[in-house]
């Protein structure tokens, strides 16, 4: 399967990557206050109307701060609004706690593994 | 309902050099206008403050109505702040707090209400106003309310002289800063049987903590802890609202997790820009111990008993406020037997990193009192930091670190 670089930011690298029609984000670094305005850009620019289903995978990613978990629900929303699918998966233990406390694991769509989202997606 | 925790400071049109200096003060005591239709408050509020008037500290001028309070600020550009009265007559000071801007939209005006009473609270932060003081005036609270709101005016004023200086990202930081400082208390409540002491650390360019630390009826006492995603000036303003809020709530509500409810039902209105707060809410009550919370997607409280063991409350299932409208919030309690002391952190002591980029993480903040259990609240607090700074070492802070802490003295005195 085809991978590519979507973006290369400070501390965060993006890589694409179509699965049954699928676009899945591999996240890898840390987002932060740092950053997150470049991440926001980075998936804005991903969220063209031939995209019906945005996945973003956080195996690789050490770090989330409250202004990328921001960032997280503006494009959810966003997705929501273009009336397609949408989701985040495989959290580190850390992520989890994060988004376990603050509540985003209830308001976000979340998945222990790519399978489990793509299933979810119906893909 | 939009929020407008304070009028436009960029529609000022005549500036004053940054007053940030205490020792100004001297120069030129700070004028205070006080409005209200009760012939007994002009004595009092004399009486009380007659130190900082004699020392020339505060000045204060007095009107009996809203009408009367618009003619003395039209005929006296020098008035920095007015405390006004709502149920007045001829004009009230919900009225007031309309015309205000007209005459001075720098004017910070702070609003005198009967307790609990959220309704005009509300609707006082709607329409500008900056704070509020509840009835019957305790005066060390009317004081502290002051010094914060004049040291908020100087801020602005300082922001605006800056703004027209440079106009530079970090200038904006700077402010947003500088206002972070202004809501954080500085003397926390006293009383028999407890103390309190909190602090925080400001990151250099990012984050967004606050706390506080308030008197309720019957001897009970709220404490918040916040943290407010993104940065810069918007985030400060979310701040400063989630912050008035959160006081007006917890003053008026029956529970934490009704407070919550009702600052998540005003921060979710119109928030277009997804900024959210995560809040822990507990209240105190000294007769018996019990501390019960309700929390906003915040870190959970750490009980830490006089042996030094320690334990991490449980959630209680809530979700960041601002969000998600409608929501219901969950509450617990706990009870803190003497000589345990609850500690009330945000994310910055937690997920503090070390040069291996490893996180301080809950382990670490159990071993701190493993074996130093805390000796008083102000120790506690200053454990924490010592703790974190020597587990970071010379890495640097990427998020403000904030700390509130509650001691149940071992003995009732």
């Amino acid at each position: 399967m085809d991978t590519w670089t979507i973006a290369e930011i400070n501390n965060l690298t993006i890589q694409g990557e179509l699965k049954n029609g699928a676009l899945i984000a591999k996240t890898e670094g840390r987002i932060d206050g740092g950053n997150a305005r470049e991440f926001q850009s980075a998936l804005e620019n991903l969220m063209t109307d031939d995209v019906t289903a945005l996945l973003l995978d956080f195996e690789g990613l050490a770090y989330i701060s409250s202004a990328g978990l921001r960032v997280i629900l503006l494009v959810s929303r966003q997705m929501e609004r273009m009336n397609a699918k949408f989701g985040v998966c495989s959290l580190s233990s850390s992520i989890n706690e994060v988004f376990q406390i603050s509540g985003f694991d209830r308001i976000i769509p979340t998945h222990a593994a790519q399978a489990d989202a793509l299933s979810v997606f119906g893909r | 309902m939009p929020l407008k925790p304070m009028p436009s400071p960029y529609l000022a049109d005549n500036l004053f050099a940054p007053n940030r200096d205490k020792n100004m003060v001297k120069e030129r005591p700070h004028k205070i206008l006080v409005v209200d239709d009760e012939p007994d408050l002009e004595p009092l509020v004399l009486q009380r403050m007659r130190r900082k008037i004699r020392s020339g500290v505060y000045n204060f001028v007095f009107a009996q109505n809203g009408v009367e309070a618009l003619e003395r600020l039209r005929e006296d550009d020098g008035i920095d702040m007015v405390l006004s009265d709502i149920n007045m007559p001829r004009m009230d000071g919900l009225t007031l707090l309309e015309q205000i801007p007209k005459v001075d939209p720098e004017l910070r005006a702070v609003i005198v209400s009967a307790y609990g009473d959220m309704d005009n609270i509300r609707t006082a932060m709607n329409r500008g106003a900056f704070d509020f003081v509840t009835k019957p005036i305790d005066f060390e609270d009317l004081e502290i309310t002051i010094e914060r709101t004049l040291k908020n005016i100087a801020e602005w004023r300082d922001a605006l002289a800056s703004r027209d200086r440079l106009v530079a990202i970090q200038n904006e930081l700077n402010v947003a800063r500088d206002m972070q400082q202004s809501i954080l208390p500085t003397r926390f409540p006293e009383g028999s049987g407890y103390q309190i002491f909190g602090s925080m650390e400001a990151a250099r360019d990012v984050g967004g903590d606050f706390f506080d630390a308030i008197r309720l009826d019957n001897d009970r006492i709220g404490l918040t802890i916040a943290d407010v995603s993104g940065k810069g000036v918007p985030a400060a303003l979310f701040m400063m609202s989630s912050r008035t809020l959160m006081k007006g709530a917890a003053i008026g509500s029956v529970s934490p997790s009704e407070a919550l409810r009702e600052v998540n039902e005003l921060l979710s209105q119109d928030n277009d820009a997804a900024m959210f707060v995560t809040i822990l809410y507990a209240e105190y009550d000294p007769t018996n111990g019990n501390l019960t919370y309700a929390n906003g997607g915040h870190n959970p409280p750490l009980v830490v008993h006089s042996d030094g063991s320690s334990e991490l409350l449980p959630l209680t299932g809530g979700i960041a406020l601002g969000l998600v409208p409608g929501l219901e919030f969950e509450q617990e309690t706990f009870t803190l037997a003497p000589g345990d002391t609850v500690v009330l952190y945000t994310d910055g002591v937690t997920e503090a990193m070390n040069a291996d980029e490893e996180e301080f993480g809950n382990v670490r903040l159990h071993e701190i009192f493993a074996s130093s259990p805390p000796i008083d609240s102000k120790e506690a607090n200053d454990a924490v930091f010592r703790a974190v700074h020597d587990f970071a070492g010379n890495a640097p802070q990427s998020d403000d670190i904030t700390c509130l802490t509650l001691c149940r003295s071992e003995f009732e005195d």
